[in-house]
C-alpha cells in the first residue's frame, strides 16, 4: 500500500497508509488556504490523434469514455480530468509553415508571440510561466522549469522565456534541484537529521554577507540599468534566504521525512543524476565507445531522472518554494529503455520517414506502432505525475486537487506539425475553478479526432494528410481561463481577459477574441 | 609568430579622424548574459546560439556620446588615450556570469578540480543550472552554493588540490591573511581592493564562532566557500572606472586585469595564466602591440584549439540534433554509408579547419581549396579507400578534385536527403552559411510541394526548377539559394561521383550561374572545383567569417562591432598571406576589444 502524505489541515506529518479517519485529528484551528499551482507536462513531435482522443467530444466524462485510448490509465482518476477540446496554438505562420515548424511551436507554445528572425529563433515575448510565478509564486521566484535529457538552450527545446529573446532553459540535474530543496527541509517527520549537515550552515550569515557587500559596491558603480536589476535581483535572492522563516505547518509538512516518504533521498537522487554525457548534446569529441555511455546516461534520465523530477515538484509544492512548475521532455531522442527498443529517434518516427525529411516513403517497418510505444510512454508518465500529486493530502483534498496539472503537446500530429486540435487534458481543478470528469468542446463544432494514421499502415507513401483541420478556437483563451484559476486579475481588479501577442492567423492584430472560457469553469 | 596587426590603421589612434562605420546602436542592450553565452563553448549540452550578424543596429542614433568630435585636435597634451578608426563601441555588460563551460575550466585552473567526488565524479556544471538568459534564479544561486561547498570540502581533503589554494599552513600566524591577498588575486582575477581584504579578514577572524570546530582547516575551508560564491568570481566584472577616454564620458579603457581576462576568456574560455597575470601586474597589457604579443603566444596552447574547434562547429552550424548530427541514408540506394560514420564525418570536418589553422597556418581559402582530408577505417569507403589501410583514429591524407570542406562527404551527405541529393539543402547552406548571403526564410503560406508532373521529370534539378519556379519561390531560388546546389550535383547523397542520376540514367548538369554578392552579375561555374574558387575569393564569405568571429570571440549578438568586421573583412581581401591565426590575434586589436561603453540609461 502506498504510502500517503497529509499536507496542511492534517497537521502537517507524514503519515503511513491512507487512512481517512486519521484527518479526524486535524488541528483545530482553521486550515490555512492551500495555495493553487500550474503544473504543466509538455512532449514533442504530437501523437497518433486517433488513439489519444476519446470519441466523446462534449459532455460528461467517465471511464468507459477513456476505454480503448491512452488515456485509459487515467481511468480511475477520470473524475478529476477535464479535456478541452479545440484548441490552436497560433504560430507566426499561420496555415502553412514554412520555417522551421518545431521552432515555431516551441517559442510560439507558452508566449502566443512570434519567434525571431534571428537565428536564435528565440520568441519574442516573456511565457506564460513567468508571468504567472511572478504574480502567484512566494516572492515572485521564478518558474521551476526541468527536464531531463541533455541540457539544451536551443529553440527545439526551449519552452520557457524570462523575456523577449531570453531563453529559460530547463535544468536537467534532479541534484540540482534536491540540493536546494535540501536547504530548507525541516528535520520533522522521522526523516534523518540534516546529517553533518555541511558546514554552510553554520558560517551562514557571514558568508552571504560578503556576497552582500561586493554586490552593492557593484551596484554603485556607473551601470546600465539593466546590469543593475541583474545585481538587485541577486541581492533579492539573499534577503528571500534570510525571510526564510516557515509557517509552522509548512515547515511540518517540509520535512525530510516527507522527502523520504516521496523517494527523494540524497542516495536515490544520485542514482537518478546521469554522471557523464548524455546524447544528443555530445556531437564531436564523444566517439567512440563514450556513446553507449551517453545513451546509458540518457536512458537513466529519461526513466530515473524524469521520475525523480516528479518526486521534487511535488516535494517543491509541499514545501510551497514554486507554485508555477514545468516538466519538459525532449523531442530529439532516440527510445531504448523500458522495454522500448528503437532504431530512429522520435522527430524521425513522427515524419513516418525515420529522419527529418517530411512526406516521402514510410520508411521504417511499423512505424505506427513504434509512434504508439512512445505515446503510450509518455501517458504513463503523465499518469504517474497525476497519481503522485493525487496521493498526497492536502487539507480536505489533495495536492492535485489544487493543482491544474496540465499536458500541452508540441504538436498535435507530429507529421503533420498541425498545432490545432491539441491534444490537452487537465486533471485537477485548482481549488475548485475548473470543471471536473468533463470533456469540453470549446469551438462547439464537431472536430474529429484527427488522421495520423491514414497512411503508413502498410508501407507505401505518407503526405500532409495526417492532421485534421478542425479545432482553432486560439489557446490564449485557456491560458486565461488557467490564470483565472491561479487568482491572478487584471489591471482593473477584474479577471484576466487578456493574454499574448496575437491569436489568430494576423499577428499583427494582436487579441481579437479576449475572455477565458466559461464552459471550462465548474 | 612575433608579426605586427596587418590589420591597416588598428590600434588606438591619437588624433586620426574617424571614419564613418559606426558600430552600432548603443541604445540596444548587449545579448551577454543570455542562452547565446556560448562563448568558448565546445563539450556536450551547449548548441548553437550563433546570430546572424546580419549588420542590424547600423543605424546612427545621434547617441555618439561626443567620440567624434574629441578625436581630434584638442588631444595632443593629454595622456588619455581615444579612440580610433572604429570609433563607436556597443555597450557590453559589465556583470555577465561565467558560463557554465566557463565555470568548469576555471575551477579547473584555479583548483586543479575536474570531477565531483561528492557527485558521483561529474563535471561541476552538470549540477549547476544550465546557462540561462535574465538575472540569477533562486536554483541558480542554490547551486553555486552547493556546488561551492563540495568543491571547499574536496580541496582541502586533497593534498594534490589542496596547494592551489593555501601554499602556507593555516595555523600559521598569517597564512589565512596571506591566503586572502595571494588566493583572493586569482580567484577575482585582479587583485582584491582595501575593503574585500578587510571583509575577507573579518571572516577568518570570526573563524571560531562560524565553524564547527574553529579548527585552521575548517576556517580555510570556510574562506575557500565563500571566495566560490563571490558575485567577483562568479561574474566577469568589467568596472573599472580610471581609463576614461576624453570626451567620451560613457567609454573607459580596460584595466590590464580586465584585458587579461578578455583575452583568456576569449582564447581559451577560462581565467588568465600566470603570464597573463604578471603582465597585467607589470602594466603590460596596455599597448596594442603587448596585447597582440599576449595573443600569438596564447594561440600556441592547446586550449585555443579547443576554442577554435567550437567556434568552427558554431559557424558550421553543427548543432545536436542539427543535420551534421542526424544523418541517414537509404540502406540499399547508399550501401557504402552506415550510421557509425555519422560522427566522425563532422569530426573529419572540424579536423580539418584545425589543421588548416594550427599545422598548416593557412588562410580562410584554404578551408574552401585544400586537398588535405582526414579519413579512418569507418570513413574510408565513403572515399573508394581501402578500411583495411585505416585505424581507428582520423589521418591525413590528400583527395583530387574535392576542394575544401564543401566536396567532403560529411557536408554532402548530412545535407542531402536518405533517399537523394538537395540541391535546395546544400545551396541554402552554402549562400546562408558560408557566403553570408541573407536570404530570408520563406513567406508564409507557401505551397512547398512538387507541382503536378514534375516527379516524372528526369533529373533532380529539373524537379528542384520546377518546385521553385512558382510564385515568390523564384526572387530567392533562381539567383541564391539553387545555383550552388546544383554545381554539386556530381556528387550523390553520401558524397561519391556521380555523372548520371541514378532513379533515371539521366545526365547530369552542374553548369549553374552562381551570385556571391546580393545584387551583382553571378559568375558561371561548370564544376565544383570552379564553385569553390569562386567561394573562396568572395568578399562576402569572407567578411561573413570575419562577422562571425567577432560575435563569437566577443559574445555579442547585435550590435556587432561592424567596423572592426570591415576593417578584417577588409585585410582578408587584400593580403593572400593574411592567416586565420593573424585574424584571431587581431580580434584583440580593436577599439572594442580595449574599451569598453556603458549604456546611456545607467
Amino acid at each position: 500500500m502506498k504510502r500517503r502524505i497529509f499536507l496542511r489541515g492534517a497537521g502537517g506529518v507524514a503519515v503511513a497508509a491512507p487512512f481517512l479517519g486519521s484527518l479526524g485529528a486535524k488541528t483545530a484551528k482553521a486550515a490555512v488556504a492551500a495555495p493553487t499551482r500550474l503544473v504543466v507536462f509538455f512532449t514533442h513531435n504530437g501523437c497518433l490523434t486517433n488513439r489519444w482522443f476519446p470519441q466523446k467530444e462534449d459532455g460528461p466524462l467517465s471511464a468507459s469514455d477513456l476505454e480503448g485510448t491512452y488515456l485509459s490509465v487515467l481511468s480511475d482518476v477520470v473524475d478529476r480530468l477535464l479535456i478541452p477540446r479545440g484548441f490552436r496554438s497560433m504560430n507566426q505562420y499561420a496555415t502553412v509553415q514554412t520555417i522551421d515548424p518545431h521552432d515555431q511551436a516551441m517559442g510560439s507554445k507558452l508566449t502566443c508571440a512570434t519567434i525571431s528572425t534571428e537565428r536564435s529563433r528565440y520568441a519574442t515575448a516573456e511565457s506564460l510561466d513567468h508571468v504567472i510565478a511572478r504574480a502567484i509564486n512566494p516572492n515572485g521566484a521564478s518558474p521551476l522549469v526541468l527536464g531531463v535529457g541533455a541540457s539544451s538552450t536551443s529553440i527545439k527545446e526551449v519552452l520557457s522565456f524570462s523575456g523577449p529573446e531570453e531563453p529559460f532553459p530547463a535544468n536537467v540535474n534532479p541534484q540540482t534541484v534536491y540540493t536546494q530543496l535540501t536547504g530548507i527541509l525541516t528535520s520533522g517527520g522521522g526523516g534523518p537529521p540534516m546529517g553533518e549537515a555541511d558546514f554552510r550552515l553554520k558560517l551562514g550569515q557571514s558568508a552571504i554577507d560578503i556576497v552582500r557587500e561586493d554586490l552593492d559596491s557593484l551596484r554603485r558603480l556607473k551601470m546600465s540599468s539593466a546590469d543593475k536589476e541583474r545585481l538587485q535581483q541577486w541581492l533579492d535572492l539573499l534577503r528571500d534566504t534570510e525571510n526564510g522563516m516557515m509557517d509552522p505547518e509548512l515547515a511540518a509538512a517540509c520535512s525530510t521525512g516527507t522527502a523520504m516518504t516521496l523517494g527523494a533521498t540524497a542516495e536515490a537522487v544520485a542514482e537518478a543524476s546521469p554522471a557523464g554525457p548524455i546524447t544528443p548534446g555530445c556531437l564531436v569529441n564523444c566517439i567512440g565507445p563514450a556513446q553507449g555511455e551517453a545513451d546509458n546516461n540518457l536512458a537513466t534520465s529519461f526513466t530515473k531522472g524524469g521520475d525523480m523530477m516528479m518526486n521534487l515538484m511535488a516535494l517543491s509544492m509541499i514545501c510551497d518554494v514554486n507554485r508555477m512548475l514545468m516538466l519538459v521532455y525532449p523531442g530529439y531522442v532516440k527510445f531504448n529503455w523500458d522495454g522500448i527498443n528503437h532504431t530512429h529517434e522520435h522527430h524521425g518516427l513522427s515524419h513516418r520517414t525515420g529522419d527529418a525529411s517530411v512526406g516521402g516513403a514510410c520508411g521504417v517497418e511499423g512505424v505506427l506502432d513504434k509512434i504508439a510505444e512512445i505515446d503510450t510512454w509518455y501517458t504513463s508518465k503523465y499518469a504517474k505525475l497525476v497519481h503522485l500529486l493525487e496521493s498526497i493530502s492536502e487539507g480536505e483534498t489533495s495536492l492535485l486537487d489544487n493543482t491544474a496539472t496540465m499536458w500541452l503537446p508540441e504538436l498535435s500530429d507530429g507529421n503533420s506539425h498541425n498545432t490545432n486540435n491539441l491534444p490537452i487534458v487537465i486533471a485537477g481543478s485548482a481549488g475548485g475553478y475548473l470543471k471536473q470528469s468533463a470533456i469540453v468542446n470549446v469551438e462547439q463544432a464537431m472536430i474529429g479526432v484527427g488522421n495520423s494514421e491514414s497512411s503508413c499502415q502498410n508501407g507505401g507513401q505518407i503526405g500532409f494528410n495526417t492532421g485534421s483541420n478542425g479545432g482553432n478556437v486560439p489557446i490564449n483563451k485557456l491560458y486565461v481561463t488557467l490564470m483565472n484559476a491561479l487568482g491572478m486579475t487584471a489591471d482593473d481588479g477584474g479577471p484576466v481577459r487578456e493574454f499574448g501577442v496575437f491569436d489568430s492567423n494576423n499577428a499583427d492584430a494582436g487579441i481579437t477574441n479576449p475572455g477565458e472560457v466559461a464552459e471550462l469553469k465548474a | 609568430m612575433d608579426r605586427r596587426s596587418l590589420i591597416a590603421g588598428f590600434g588606438l589612434a591619437i588624433g586620426t579622424a574617424p571614419l564613418a562605420c559606426g558600430g552600432g546602436d548603443p541604445s540596444i542592450e548587449d545579448a551577454d548574459g543570455g542562452g547565446s553565452d556560448s562563448g568558448n563553448d565546445d563539450e556536450e549540452g551547449e548548441e548553437d546560439e550563433e546570430d546572424d550578424g546580419s549588420g542590424e543596429g547600423e543605424d546612427d542614433d545621434g547617441t555618439d556620446s561626443g567620440a567624434d568630435s574629441s578625436a581630434g585636435d584638442d588631444s595632443e597634451d593629454t595622456s588619455d588615450p581615444e579612440l580610433g578608426e572604429c570609433d563607436e563601441i556597443a555597450p557590453t555588460s559589465q556583470v555577465s556570469r561565467l558560463t557554465n563551460i566557463q565555470y568548469d575550466r576555471t575551477v579547473r585552473d584555479l583548483l586543479g578540480v575536474t570531477s565531483l567526488t561528492a557527485s558521483n565524479g561529474s563535471l561541476p556544471s552538470t549540477l549547476l543550472a544550465t546557462d540561462q538568459g535574465g538575472g540569477l534564479t533562486d536554483l541558480g544561486w542554490s547551486a553555486y552554493q552547493s556546488v561551492a561547498g563540495m568543491i571547499a570540502i574536496q580541496v582541502m581533503e586533497d593534498p594534490a588540490l589542496r596547494s592551489n589554494f593555501l601554499k602556507c599552513d593555516p595555523a600559521d600566524d598569517d597564512c589565512l591573511e596571506d591566503t586572502i591577498v595571494e588566493f583572493g588575486h586569482r580567484a577575482f582575477r585582479r587583485p582584491l581592493t582595501e575593503s574585500e581584504i578587510a571583509r575577507f579578514s573579518e571572516l577568518v577572524s570570526k573563524g571560531e564562532e562560524i565553524t564547527e570546530s574553529g579548527a585552521p582547516d575548517e576556517i580555510a575551508r570556510a574562506l575557500l566557500y565563500t571566495f566560490l560564491i563571490s558575485p567577483s568570481f562568479l561574474q566577469r566584472g568589467e568596472t573599472s572606472e580610471d581609463g576614461v577616454l576624453s570626451g567620451a564620458e560613457n567609454y573607459y579603457v580596460l584595466s590590464s586585469h580586465e584585458v587579461a581576462s578578455r583575452l583568456s576568456y576569449m582564447l581559451w574560455g577560462t581565467m588568465p595564466d600566470e603570464d597573463l597575470f604578471e603582465a597585467a601586474a607589470e602594466g603590460e597589457l596596455e599597448t596594442p602591440d603587448q596585447i597582440l604579443a599576449q595573443a600569438r603566444r596564447m594561440l600556441e596552447d592547446e586550449r585555443a584549439r579547443e576554442m577554435v574547434a567550437s567556434f568552427h562547429r558554431d559557424y558550421l552550424f553543427m548543432k545536436a540534433g542539427g543535420r551534421w548530427d542526424t544523418t541517414a541514408k537509404d540502406a540499399d540506394l547508399y550501401p557504402t554509408f552506415s550510421a557509425e560514420q555519422v560522427p566522425w564525418l563532422a569530426s573529419e570536418t572540424v579536423r580539418m579547419f584545425d589543421y588548416i589553422t594550427f599545422e598548416q597556418e593557412g588562410s580562410f581559402r584554404d578551408f574552401l581549396l585544400t586537398d588535405v582530408a582526414f579519413v579512418n577505417q569507418a570513413t574510408a569507403p565513403l572515399y573508394d579507400l581501402d578500411p583495411s589501410d585505416f585505424g581507428e583514429d582520423l589521418e591525413m591524407v590528400r583527395v583530387e578534385d574535392r576542394p575544401g570542406f564543401l566536396t567532403r562527404a560529411g557536408f554532402l551527405s548530412a545535407y542531402s536527403y536518405a533517399t537523394s541529393t538537395s540541391p535546395i539543402l546544400r545551396g541554402a547552406y552554402i549562400t546562408k552559411e558560408i557566403i553570408g548571403v541573407d536570404v530570408p526564410a520563406p513567406p508564409p503560406g507557401i505551397d512547398q510541394s512538387l507541382p503536378e508532373g514534375a516527379e516524372d521529370l528526369e533529373t533532380i534539378r529539373e524537379q528542384v526548377t520546377a518546385q521553385t519556379s512558382v510564385g515568390d519561390c523564384k526572387s530567392c531560388h533562381d539567383p541564391y539559394i539553387n545555383p550552388p546546389g546544383f554545381a554539386l550535383e556530381n556528387f550523390n547523397a553520401v558524397g561519391a561521383w556521380q555523372t548520371h542520376e541514378a532513379f533515371s540514367g539521366a545526365e547530369i548538369n552542374p553548369v549553374a550561374d552562381v551570385t556571391v554578392v546580393a545584387g551583382e552579375d553571378p559568375v558561371t561555374v561548370s564544376t565544383p572545383t570552379e564553385l569553390m574558387e569562386l567561394i573562396a575569393g568572395s568578399p562576402t564569405a569572407m567578411e561573413h567569417y570575419a562577422r562571425r568571429w567577432i560575435s563569437y570571440a566577443y559574445q555579442r549578438q547585435s550590435p556587432l562591432d561592424e567596423c572592426a568586421t570591415a576593417r578584417i573583412a577588409e585585410t582578408m581581401m587584400t593580403n593572400e598571406g593574411y592567416t586565420v591565426l593573424d585574424l584571431i590575434s587581431d580580434l584583440t586589436q580593436t577599439e572594442s576589444f580595449r574599451v569598453r561603453a556603458v549604456e546611456g540609461d545607467q
